[in-house]
């Protein structure tokens, strides 16, 4: 009996062929739409989170305990490179980088701004962030007084490659010093704290500017997907401070949860377009068939097979819908990934947010299951009304009306 | 056997446009019976086959099949009488347009729970009777009239139902066509045992029959 019903549900579904195809093209350019919308959401806050990760915090992060409140170098992590050291041979840390920091001012001969001055060792961030990546003028150099400076800071600053510059700021002893820098490259990290204020040197030169120890570190980042690591590190290092990227910047932790509501909202949405789709659809073929509806109840078809009948004709167009629009949605989001939407008209705009100018989207697994979910689901919730109207019916008054 | 008691049926009770569609019909009909209901239109014979279909309820007076009392039965067990004990052709064929001649006429039997070998056999056997054996798997809209007609009596003659009832079976037919419908189904009559009611006001289904029941403005005339 199944069988024939999912034949009538099946022949039926496509009977009217251009009304049909007209809902599925709805269904299918409205997910598509959707995916693609969500592909971005997410691609600008996974390439905010990366970038973030890559440049600064890491997965995790280690500071001295009130660093982060007080930033001052007097907090700093004493024993730095051994707890280096025995974090890279851990499992699933994939690297670990020191750096040193102090603030201070830097200024050229006309402009000066706050900044952070920033220790670190050009190899061990390539290899845990690859930071040569992030340069947009200029070289990755930090020899003789060679300093990368971030994108907005060398805006403010008016300064390009060749700039000297002058950083000044208090060592451990509590002096006010000053070194001079010659700007060898800029880079964009889409970290706003970076671009509008880092000026990176090499970490030995700042360990001998500050007079703090070749073993001492301001921070200790880890790059690992281990997610027990933070609760042992804690243990283990109770002295210290361990902090996660998202405890590290409140702020992606905001954005990730504002996308999720934009990507929510897109999605109810899109899915009520569905839900009033297939809706239309299905009553208008309901109320065009209403006889066949009467002739089966009355030579003795029970109710509930024509109610599996009518669930199961929604459902195929709601799933042709879905194919088609998951087939339209899996090449706009390759497009996406792989080109991304060029922005730069409003890149400035997009900069002060620490976003790229192209922005490129990102795929999920989840985008596919959760609209699967959520298509069928209106699919199946739109024939609650049309069925309603054929449990009311009466087979005699459709029997007599062709009369 | 078909027995009904005093059965009343009025349309829009208590309105001004009330109508007194069955005053007090009480008949007996026989097993294997080809019986007709016949009269002038609007006199109350679709009514009294519908009403014996258990398609239509009746304001009071019992309808029995076979002793079982059906004018009290609910909807749902309307439905399974229908479906178990009940044949219907239409006027308008009423077949499911999505369906082949083959499965038109095995549909009540599927829903009946029949084997499909069973269904196989008996559509064939049908068709065969019927005559339209070569167009098992064409689709309704590719026949004629008299053909979609045929496949309605196939569709309800062949799960085997204990009464066939058939209103204005021949309205969209030609002489032709109505004449060989009626031979048909006097032959399925003879053969199946079934008992057959017509309603209809057409001369050529009254000389087929067996029986002519005349009603009059919701009356029987004679019985």
């Amino acid at each position: 009996m199944f069988k024939l019903i999912l034949k009538m549900a099946w022949k039926n579904s496509f009977l009217r062929l251009s009304r049909t195809l007209l809902v599925v093209l709805m269904i299918s350019v409205s997910m598509s739409m959707m995916l693609g919308i969500a592909g971005l959401y997410d691609g600008m806050t996974l390439n905010m989170i990366d970038k973030t990760k890559r440049s600064e915090s890491g997965d995790l992060s280690i500071y001295a305990k009130d660093y982060r409140v007080q930033k001052d170098i007097k907090y700093r992590i004493e024993n730095a490179w051994s707890i280096k050291k025995e974090l890279e041979k851990r499992d699933g840390v994939e690297a670990v980088v020191l750096r040193i920091k102090a603030d201070g001012l830097v200024s050229t001969a006309r402009k000066s701004s706050f900044a952070s001055i920033i220790g670190i060792d050009l190899d061990d961030e390539e290899r845990f962030g690859r930071f040569s990546e992030f340069l947009k003028k200029g070289e990755i150099d930090l020899s003789k007084r060679g300093a990368i400076i971030g994108i907005e800071l060398a805006k403010t600053l008016k300064v390009r490659i060749g700039s000297k510059l002058v950083f000044s700021t208090q060592d451990i002893s509590g002096e006010i010093n000053s070194m001079a820098l010659k700007v060898k490259g800029i880079v964009h990290t889409t970290n706003i704290g970076l671009d509008t204020g880092a000026v990176f040197i090499d970490k030995q030169k700042l360990h001998r500017f500050l007079g703090t120890k070749p073993d001492e570190a301001i921070q200790i980042a880890i790059k690992s997907e281990d997610k027990k690591l933070l609760e042992i590190l804690k243990a283990k290092y109770p002295a210290l401070e361990v902090k996660n990227f998202l405890e590290l910047q409140p702020m992606l932790k905001q954005m990730q949860d504002m996308m999720l509501i934009f990507n929510g909202v897109s999605f109810a949405i899109v899915m009520g377009v569905v839900f009033i789709g297939i809706l239309g659809v299905m009553y208008v073929s309901i109320l065009d068939r209403i006889r066949e509806f009467g002739i089966m109840l009355g030579v003795g078809m029970h109710y509930k097979y024509i109610r599996l009948q009518i669930i199961l004709e929604s459902l195929f167009v709601g799933l042709t819908g879905y194919i088609s629009g998951a087939v339209l949605g899996v090449v706009l989001l390759i497009y996406l990934r792989d080109y991304g939407l060029d922005f730069s008209a409003f890149s400035d705009a997009l900069a002060m947010w620490g976003y790229e100018s192209t922005i490129k989207g990102t795929i999920k697994i989840s985008y596919f299951t959760n609209t699967f979910v959520a298509i069928m689901s209106a699919s199946m919730l739109s024939v609650i009304i049309p069925l309603r109207k054929i449990k009311k019916l009466n087979p005699i008054d459709v029997i007599k009306a062709e009369k | 056997m078909i027995k009904l008691q005093n059965v009343n049926k009025y349309f829009y009770r208590g309105e001004p446009r009330e109508v007194h569609a069955l005053k007090d019909i009480s008949l007996t009909i026989d097993d294997g019976e080809f019986t007709l209901f016949s009269g002038a239109s609007g006199c109350g014979k679709t009514t009294l086959l519908n009403a014996i279909g258990a398609l239509d309820s009746v304001n009071s007076g019992k309808i029995y099949l076979d002793e079982k009392e059906i004018t009290s039965l609910s909807e749902d067990e309307r439905t399974t009488l229908r479906l178990n004990e009940i044949g219907f052709v239409f006027q308008a064929y009423n077949l499911v347009p999505v369906l082949s001649v083959e499965e038109n006429i095995g549909f009540i039997m599927k829903l009946r729970g029949f084997s499909d070998s069973e269904i196989k056999q008996r559509v064939l056997e049908v068709a065969s009777m019927l005559e339209i054996d070569n167009k098992l798997l064409s689709l309704p809209h590719a026949l004629s009239g008299g053909e979609q007609q045929r496949v309605a009596v196939a569709r309800a003659v062949a799960s085997k139902p204990k009464i066939i009832l058939a209103d204005e079976p021949t309205a969209n037919l030609d002489s032709k066509n109505s004449q060989k419908l009626m031979d048909m189904m006097r032959e399925l009559n003879i053969k199946e045992g079934v008992s057959i009611l017509f309603a209809s006001h057409d001369e050529l289904v009254k000389e087929s029959v067996d029986r002519v029941i005349y009603l009059s403005d919701g009356a029987l005339v004679n019985a």
